[in-house]
């Protein structure tokens, strides 16, 4: 599996992401590093204790690096939800947390994939 | 054969025009010569009527006037003198007395039966008196010519007049005489030197008065008949005599003796009388004749001078058809030569390629046979790579000739250092120069223009063939030297005139063989440099670079003197810029089997700010960098030798690609033309070529190209001079993205310090010194202090930029509100995520103007 085909398997836009930063190394070290960012941790947990600005904080982040790392369908879900915490409708933030969560373990698990490929 | 034959072709068609041509213009010349000659001598037979008539018709009237004169003197006579009861005597004296005085030679009274009685003077008789009496009867006046006893011609006037004769009868007429001369004379008929010759004839053409010049003669004879026995085409002496009888004129042509004489015939009054005029045409003819001959002379002399025009184009065309012919045939000449010269550099070169080739077969063949004697082998392979080394240059020679032939041969013009230049050069002859056991002198003197416009790559191309040509043919011991000096340059402040020497002391050439020193495939033919190898391209080649540079070269050789060659070029002035050559910390590997060029080229890379690592064969690079692959922490560059001992660049370009992937940019370096194997390589996963030497420049340039920095480098060319040296603090909670945006805003050359939240950032700007950062880049949401907290604490700080250091907002929320919000806190701009280079580079320019 190269850069390209993990991007495409959890509907990243690689090209993007190459335009920006534009070699595949940067690229994979920060994916790498993305194995081991906490944000989407802390999100859920803060979610569970009812700690809405935290949630916010952390799902903001998490927003952030998905832009910076062009994480297309992640970038999406994290959006929706900062927003929906933004304008307080936590309802609509739980409703979308599933979304989230899933989206959250397809990257996490082509990265993963991606990364054994690589050390083969 | 076909060139001779379009060449008898033209002469053929030209010789054919030229004569049409000169037929038509003789023709068209004396036809308009011919035309014009019968039109004057019409104009002229015309003139002379007119003048004929007009002279007749002045003499008539002159004639006319003075017989009208005498008349009336006889008139008078008459009146005077009455004839009634007179006594006769006193009648005759008194008349007699009266006519003398009037000049009369002779006095008559005539009876009417044609009697005449002399009052005075000779007796007299009408030549033909019948006419005359009988007009005196009629009571008219009349004029004749009479004849005295003496045979004397005179004029006689007769008029009317009554008086009585001796017989007491009464008389008819009074007539008077004078001599016929004084009619001659007075109408001055028979002078010499006249145009006009005249005589009178009466009506029936009977001869009253001859004329000597005329010389009719025979003066009973008529002259309308006697002018028939002239040549008469003109002529009709019936028409003639009619004239004469009706009292016209006439004009008509005679020919007398073969000249031609105008007629003209005018009846006079008072008589019977014409007078004739006679005018000679050869007078008119003489001035006529010589209009004639003048205008048939400027006719043929016009002819002529057209006729030599015409022939001086001819000849010159003729010259230039010809010159264009040997021209043709000069350029096939040269054509055969420069083919033949090809035919016998292939063979030439055949067995250039064959001696090197078979060394390598043959010692190829003696390695294989004795592949366990290790030091054989080594013997065998290293005369191998002497024998390809060979080969290679004289294919890259070969290569150059025919993109210079072919016209493909470009300079390629970048900011050259020649220091640099020169000590490329220097260590890429040291080692040939050592194994000759020469001496080899370097001497750069008064430089102050270090770095020029000019294709180095080509330069030093020139440069390496002069002094590999020196090492050449100079003889073991012998000595090189290379310099180079500078000199202001006429071209201007902005050049430099440089000058490079190559100079010897070894066999030196001749003076033939400098004179086609620079001709494509020549090589001194001598027996002792045969052994010599070479294509005998280089100094072609040389001479081409050079004259592409717009440079000269000069040679000057004695034979076992030795030989040097001067090089003066103007190149431009260009910047220096050491300082400017600053590329990324990137992690780099440099494999080459030449430890030397590996060891400068680590110091070139440490001033650029990469950290290089190097070793000196593929097996082992291979190996580091697949270790440090697995670490996660790869080569950002691989630079590979394409000639390694082993495995050479391309094979282990081709590994590599297959445990790295292919992201990892892997250039080639090459010595040589890549041209030939670039496919190959490009397949093996090669992304571009450096050529060697390795120059700083070169370096410099090639890696920033391929790590496509190129691109940027033109959007931002002057932020990566200004960011140089410059501080940004970037406040950024999460790793991933301060990774991210320190990656990029690293390229354009700053120093990036990390805060890991709005109250690490405001204390490290608190902390700092003045003027310490330059720019703050400040993520919105962050733990313990947001980025608008932060901004407005350090707007509010008693540090000493904190007004007017600029702070950027860094957020993935790019609603108008929060940008608003963000200028509210204090920040100068707003950069969306995601991070993008362009951008960064837009907003900074802006931040730091």
């Amino acid at each position: 599996m190269n850069l390209q085909e993990c991007y495409e398997k959890f509907g990243g836009d690689y090209d993007g992401v190459m335009g920006r930063l534009r070699r595949e190394q940067l690229v994979r070290k920060l994916l790498y590093k993305f194995l081991d960012d906490k944000n989407f941790e802390l999100f859920e947990a803060s979610m569970q204790r009812q700690e809405y600005d935290e949630a916010l904080r952390a799902v903001h982040t998490l927003k952030g690096v998905c832009q910076n790392l062009s994480f297309g369908q992640l970038y999406e879900s994290s959006s929706r939800i900062t927003l929906a915490l933004k304008e307080k409708d936590y309802g609509a933030a739980a409703e979308l947390a599933p979304q989230l969560a899933a989206d959250y373990g397809r990257v996490m698990q082509a990265i993963a994939e991606y990364q054994s490929s690589v050390e083969e | 054969m076909e060139g001779r034959k379009r060449k008898n072709h033209t002469a053929r068609f030209l010789i054919a025009s030229f004569l049409g041509l000169l037929i038509f213009s003789i023709i068209a010349f004396s036809g308009l010569g011919i035309y014009m000659t019968r039109m004057s001598h019409s104009a002229f037979h015309e003139i002379g009527q007119i003048y004929m008539a007009g002279m007749s018709e002045q003499i008539a009237s002159h004639f006319e006037s003075v017989i009208k004169l005498r008349f009336n003197q006889v008139h008078a006579l008459v009146s005077v003198v009455p004839s009634d009861g007179r006594d006769q005597e006193e009648l005759y004296s008194e008349l007699v007395y009266r006519a003398r005085a009037r000049d009369f030679g002779y006095l008559a009274l005539c009876s009417s039966d044609g009697n005449f009685e002399t009052l005075y003077g000779e007796f007299i008789q009408p030549l033909n008196p019948e006419p005359f009496v009988e007009a005196l009867v009629r009571g008219e006046q009349r004029v004749a010519i009479g004849e005295d006893a003496e045979g004397k011609e005179v004029v006689l006037f007769g008029v009317d007049a009554d008086y009585p004769m001796l017989d007491g009868s009464p008389s008819t007429g009074l007539v008077a005489a004078v001599p016929l001369e004084y009619i001659t004379d007075f109408l001055s008929l028979n002078k010499e030197n006249q145009m006009l010759s005249f005589c009178v004839i009466r009506d029936d053409g009977s001869i009253v008065i001859d004329n000597s010049h005329i010389g009719f003669g025979d003066t009973s004879r008529y002259l309308p008949e006697m002018l028939e026995a002239y040549d008469h085409s003109e002529y009709s002496a019936q028409a003639f005599s009619d004239a004469l009888q009706n009292d016209q004129t006439y004009a008509s042509t005679i020919k007398v003796d073969g000249k031609e004489q105008k007629l003209y015939s005018i009846p006079l009054s008072n008589s019977e009388w014409n007078l004739i005029s006679i005018m000679p045409y050869n007078r008119i003819n003489g001035v006529m004749d010589t209009l004639n001959s003048q205008r048939t002379r400027f006719t043929v002399l016009a002819c002529l001078s057209v006729l030599v025009c015409m022939i001086l184009i001819f000849i010159g065309y003729f010259h230039m058809t010809n010159q264009q012919l040997l021209e043709l045939e000069a350029s096939r000449r040269t054509a055969t030569e420069a083919s033949k010269a090809k035919s016998e550099f292939l063979a030439n070169m055949s067995h250039d390629i064959r001696t090197p080739m078979n060394a390598i077969v043959g010692m190829t063949a003696i390695a294989t046979a004795h592949i366990n004697d290790t030091e054989q082998v080594k013997g065998c392979l290293r005369k191998i790579t002497l024998s390809s080394k060979q080969l290679l240059g004289l294919i890259n020679d070969v290569l150059d000739m025919s993109k210079i032939e072919s016209g493909k041969m470009t300079l390629t013009t970048e900011n050259t250092s020649l220091i640099d230049l020169f000590e490329g050069v220097v260590s890429i002859m040291q080692p040939q120069v050592n194994s000759k056991k020469q001496s080899f002198d370097v001497h750069v003197d008064n430089i102050t223009t270090e770095n020029v416009w000019c294709d180095g790559v080509r330069l030093n191309q020139v440069l390496l063939n002069l002094l590999s040509n020196a090492t050449k043919y100079t003889p073991e011991g012998g000595a090189i030297r290379l310099s180079l000096y500078e000199e202001s340059s006429p071209k201007g402040e902005n050049y430099a005139r440089m000058h490079m020497v190559v100079k010897d002391n070894g066999i030196g050439m001749t003076q033939e063989f400098l004179k086609k020193i620079y001709d494509s495939y020549s090589r001194a033919d001598e027996n002792r440099i045969h052994k010599i190898e070479g294509a005998g391209l280089g100094m072609a080649i040389t001479k081409y670079i050079v004259d592409a540079m717009e440079g000269a070269i000069d040679v000057s050789s004695e034979p076992n003197q030795g030989t040097e060659f001067h090089l003066t070029f103007d190149f431009e002035k260009a910047p220096a810029r050491e300082v400017d050559m600053v590329l990324p910390a990137w992690n780099m590997l440099v494999v080459d089997d030449d430890e030397f060029l590996c060891r400068s080229t680590m110091d070139t890379l440490k001033t650029f700010g990469i950290r290089a690592e190097w070793t000196l064969s593929g097996e082992k690079a291979i190996e580091l960098a697949v270790a440090r692959h697995k670490r996660g922490d790869d080569y950002q560059i691989i630079l590979l030798d394409w000639k390694l001992p082993g495995i050479n660049g391309i094979q282990v370009a081709r590994e590599l690609r297959r445990h790295l992937g292919k992201e990892i940019p892997i250039l080639l370096i090459s010595a040589y033309d890549w041209s030939e194997f670039e496919t190959e390589a490009r397949e093996a996963g090669i992304d571009g070529f450096i050529s060697k030497p390795l120059f700083k420049s070169t370096l410099f340039y090639n890696l920033r190209k391929f790590m496509g920095l190129e691109k940027t480098q033109s959007q931002a060319q002057e932020q990566t001079a200004e960011l140089t040296g410059r501080r940004i603090l970037l406040a950024e909670d999460n790793e991933i993205n301060w990774e991210v945006a320190s990656e990029l805003l690293s390229e354009l050359g700053p120093e990036v310090e990390w805060a890991e939240d709005g109250q690490i950032c405001l204390e490290k700007f608190e902390k700092s010194p003045a003027g310490y950062y330059d720019l703050i880049f400040m993520d919105i949401r962050m733990p313990h202090m947001t980025g608008y907290e932060a901004a407005q604490a350090i707007r509010k700080s008693s540090h000493p930029d904190a007004a007017s250091i600029p702070i950027i907002a860094m957020s993935a929320d790019a609603f108008s509100e929060d940008i608003q919000r963000c200028l509210d806190c204090g920040m100068n701009g707003h950069v969306a995520k995601p991070i993008d280079l362009a951008e960064i580079t837009k907003v900074l320019e802006k931040a730091l103007k």
